[in-house]
């Protein structure tokens, strides 16, 4: 480890100021980004051999898993369980659920399925609230243009300006769903929504429920789909691959019925994948704020079928993630509370950026104190800290997550700073798609953190829950209507598919030298390691 | 030493639907040869062995010969282009790649059988066939060398490209007269054959691409150098459609009667993630199933009959241990089945229910009465078209149930013979 100042000298350094001062910045943002920010390391960027993305850059424990065999062999599909559908969605989340209310209520027959259970997801984790341009001094412009800002300019600008259009309908559909948010005057009828300041706006545009708005959402979001009588769900099903036509257009999926320990062939007109992102992959040692199931299955799937990526080797390190205790290492502490006053402190007792600058840029500067030897040392656990003890007393009121994260770690927030050092949380690239979610790949549609171009290199707070519904409304709806017009043209259950691009897939694996022994997608990694159980019998007979 | 792509796929004659290109690299020369000597075409097309390719293996002289011989004022003939058997990619190729060598072809054919019209009857769907066949047979129209073969007829001769359905059964050779007489491509009861009888009752002779590509280098070269190309008593080279579960798959031209090893494990660059060897469906894919006790056979027309399967297209869709056979199967009979003409009430209902059944099997959902039902039709079945269909769908089935019982869930005989026909 680096050398750090100990956490009882940092203590004695922070008090000693009744207001930390700012040091002036040495480094301009662009410079800080290249010399600290994690995607720039020197190994987190290698190019990708085969693939429709052949020649991109990407994460390279991301790219073995890209460049990987598939779980199943044509024989494992011998007596399974066929089932078909419209719309198959896969993925429990925001973005999993809004498509299938959406699909749904567009008249389409919908299956979701989930590796877990439905919001078993980061939709639950994210704390801070949600962007849209609702303010009266506010306007989509603006929101657009702030998140371009933010994204370094590499945002796909047609998705990102029907995200930011789409965000007060969004808001709106939310609020008819019975979501509730927080209001200016919560005693009032008909409150006026409380607008909160996100890092790198221009505007106060965050909309939240205290600070556990996903939670919230998810809740209403789990309720009307399990409630919605065209929507049949699976459970604990998790995608072991999709399946394709001749032509190589998407055919449904292969499921893997973990209760019943056996294979199912689901057949849909459309399928969306919104499988979220890789957190848990743990990117260069990272600790992550992601739940377990974030391991980039969708991701590997779809780009086996040939769907193209963008911006794989972007990634977002939260700033604030908890670095002690260990047992809680990368949790996360809301942007919520340095949008309320909460400030970063190095061990010398100095502000050494704004607190509300781009999460990137505050990760970075994080990063550059731990290895200028300005960090803390606590127990081993390096960090600097947030100070939060501006945010007083209504912190437990208004920050409640923030309060029981605290309680966990046996800080008094308001009187005590966090230790906190920058945690994975968020994958900015991904499959490339059109304004409908449309992927490169005909009848696969993605939503949500799986997809990429919608937020650039970087994204801000409060867009992640916008982007999953918006997209995931909009990847419901194209869904719906397209599996509409092949209904119509033949009423037949839809065409069965079969795994031929798989083998086009192992064909190029051997074909570049790549090791074919790594499979993918992990779906359970390190935890419970999935078995999959073949058909007994014939298979043994053979052998 | 290599023998990959001497004649039809060579470098040197891949040279679209441009005339001039294709006279430059010796085309035009076996038209020449052939209106020296006319009277002898047939007996070198005879001499050489040259086989119908489209499946069938059938001697090509004796139709050009029956073709010649019968009584008709305007003559046909006609190149079958309708390619559409799962698993074979080979007439595609040469349309698109090589037209002028499958036009020359035709014509020597036209000039051998005295024809008036010369027709290629072209699938549409496959790729740049149809567009590079209309190009090619637009240059020849104003060529010296039509003129010297409409002198030697007599008489003018017509060329013309026509689409077909694209229909699986619009390849079958009374279909196509069906089709180009302007009607659904229904096939007719044989006999009468084409040859004999056959668009507007003319006799008709209906060539494979592939078999038609062949004529303008036996003539060039000779009967004896064609008969040299193959190994062993075959003669020629033959189109591999090679596909399935090999590293390379891909179209190879290799001397006739290359070994089913070779072809998979050298050519194909053998079995895709090492996976064992398991079956392969040749042909249409309507015949019976080779396994791994026939690697070594020869891929000529008779050396595969001798193991009671048949060489058909060339379509080689080889399977591995790790997939499995009665979802391939079903994915055929499937195909069969919506390629059924229709015409024949048993063919019609009997392909289908033989898909249905399998759908069942193939999804774990059948019981033993679907087993037997299966059986039985595979029995009742067979001859009960009006032309192959049916039974080439029943020998898929047959063989497969024979060859892997445990795959469907039915007593393993302790010795399977290797005779399933």
């Amino acid at each position: 480890m680096n050398s750090a100042i100990p956490y009882a000298q940092a203590l004695t350094n922070l008090t000693a100021h009744a207001q930390p001062p700012l040091r002036p910045a040495e480094l301009s943002r662009s410079a800080l980004l290249a010399q600290y920010h994690p995607d720039s390391d020197a190994n987190a960027s290698t190019l990708l051999q085969i693939g429709p993305s052949r020649g991109q850059a990407c994460h390279p424990q991301l790219a073995a898993l890209l460049q990987s065999n598939a779980l199943i062999d044509g024989f494992d599909l011998a007596g399974a369980e066929q089932r078909s559908t419209d719309v198959l969605v896969i993925g429990g989340g925001g973005a999993g659920a809004a498509a299938a209310l959406t699909a749904a209520r567009s008249g389409a027959q919908v299956m979701l399925a989930s590796k877990l259970r439905l919001g078993d997801s980061n939709t639950v984790m994210a704390e801070g609230g949600i962007q849209a341009a609702l303010a009266a001094s506010d306007s989509p412009q603006q929101h657009f243009d702030d998140a371009m800002r933010g994204g370094h300019q590499c945002a796909n600008p047609q998705l990102l300006a029907q995200m930011a259009s789409d965000a007060p309908g969004v808001i709106r559909w939310l609020i008819e769903l019975g979501m509730h948010f927080d209001l200016e005057d919560p005693l009032s009828d008909g409150g006026k929504l409380r607008y909160k300041q996100a890092g790198g706006c221009s505007q106060r545009r965050i909309l939240c429920y205290r600070d556990y708005t996903g939670l919230e959402m998810m809740r209403v979001l789990r309720e009307t789909v399990e409630l919605d009588p065209a929507i049949s769900l699976l459970n604990r099903c998790p995608v072991v691959e999709l399946l394709s036509h001749e032509d190589g257009s998407c055919a449904g999926a292969v499921l893997y019925d973990l209760e019943y320990q056996r294979f199912m062939v689901v057949s849909a007109r459309q399928t969306i994948l919104a499988t979220g992102g890789c957190g848990r992959l743990h990117l260069q040692g990272f600790p992550t704020s992601n739940h377990y199931g974030a391991t980039a299955d969708g991701l590997v799937l779809a780009y086996r079928l040939g769907a193209g990526l963008r911006d794989m080797d972007a990634f977002q390190y939260h700033p604030t993630g908890v670095a002690w205790p260990q047992r809680l290492r990368g949790g996360l502490i809301s942007e919520a509370a340095r949008s309320g006053g909460a400030l970063l402190v190095n061990g010398l007792g100095e502000r050494f950026i704004e607190e509300l600058a781009p999460r990137d840029v505050v990760s970075a500067a994080i990063l550059r104190e731990c290895a200028a030897g300005r960090g803390i040392e606590r127990n081993g656990q390096l960090g600097v800290f947030l100070d939060t003890r501006a945010l007083g007393p209504e912190l437990a009121q208004r920050l409640p997550a923030l309060q029981h994260l605290a309680d966990k770690c046996g800080i008094d927030p308001s009187r005590e700073p966090m230790l906190i050092y920058p945690t994975l949380h968020y994958q900015n690239g991904g499959v490339v798609i059109d304004g409908n979610g449309q992927t490169e790949v005909p009848g696969l549609l993605c939503a949500g953190e799986i997809t990429g171009g919608i937020h650039g290199r970087n994204r801000l707070m409060g867009n992640a829950l916008l982007d999953i519904l918006a997209f995931g409304r909009r990847a419901g709806r194209q869904a719906a209507r397209l599996a509409q017009a092949a209904r119509h043209k033949s009423s037949l259950p839809p065409l069965r598919g079969g795994i031929e691009h798989v083998y086009r897939w192992q064909r190029q694996l051997a074909l570049a030298g790549l090791d074919a022994s790594v499979q993918a997608p992990l779906l359970y990694p390190g935890q419970a390691r999935l078995a999959l159980h073949r058909p007994t019998g014939t298979r043994a007979q053979e052998k | 030493m290599e023998k990959l792509n001497q004649v039809l796929l060579n470098p040197a004659v891949q040279v679209g639907p441009n005339l001039d290109a294709w006279l430059q690299a010796g085309g035009g020369l076996g038209l020449q040869v052939a209106l020296g000597a006319r009277s002898t075409i047939i007996r070198q097309i005879a001499d050489a062995d040259l086989r119908g390719m489209g499946g069938a293996g059938f001697p090509a002289w004796r139709k050009w010969e029956a073709t010649a011989n019968a009584v008709g004022d305007s003559k046909y003939v006609v190149c079958n282009g309708n390619e559409d058997e799962p698993g074979t990619f080979k007439d595609r190729t040469l349309l698109s790649a090589s037209p002028h060598q499958v036009v020359e072809g035709a014509l020597i054919a036209a000039l051998a059988v005295r024809a008036a019209c010369v027709i290629f009857y072209i699938n549409p769907h496959q790729g740049q066939s149809m567009q590079h066949m209309q190009l090619a047979v637009s240059q020849w129209q104003h060529s010296t060398l039509l003129q010297q073969l409409e002198q030697a007829l007599g008489h003018p001769l017509e060329i013309k490209v026509v689409a077909s359905s694209g229909r699986y059964i619009g390849g079958e050779e009374t279909a196509v007269v069906a089709s180009l007489e302007a009607g659904f491509p229904f096939p007719r009861k044989k006999p009468p054959f084409p040859a004999e009888q056959g668009i507007n009752g003319q006799p008709t002779l209906i060539n494979n691409v592939e078999t038609l590509a062949n004529v303008s280098h036996i003539l060039r070269h000779g009967a004896d150098w064609y008969r040299a190309l193959g190994v062993g008593k075959a003669s020629g080279t033959k189109l591999y459609s090679l596909s399935g579960d090999v590293l390379r798959p891909g179209l190879y031209e290799l001397p006739m009667g290359t070994s089913l090893q070779e072809l998979v494990f050298h050519y194909g660059g053998g079995m895709l993630q090492g996976k064992a060897f398991k079956a392969v469906f040749t042909g249409g894919p309507s015949n019976t199933l080779l396994t791994a006790r026939d690697l070594d056979v020869a891929l000529d027309f008779d050396s595969v009959w001798l193991r009671h399967s048949r060489l058909g297209t060339g379509a080689m869709i080889v399977i591995s241990e790790g997939s499995s056979i009665i979802r391939k199967v079903a994915e055929y009979i499937d195909f069969f089945a919506k390629g059924s003409c229709g015409q024949c009430p048993s063919c019609k209902c009997g392909t289908f229910q033989l898909a249905r059944l399998l759908d069942r099997v193939d999804g774990g959902r059948h019981s033993h009465a679907d087993l037997d039902a299966l059986q039985h039709l595979c029995q009742i079945l067979p001859g009960s078209g009006r032309c192959g269909l049916i039974d080439g769908a029943v020998t898929v089935v047959k063989s497969s149930m024979h060859t892997f019982p445990q795959e469907y869930g039915l007593p393993v005989s302790a010795e399977p013979s290797t005779a399933t026909a």
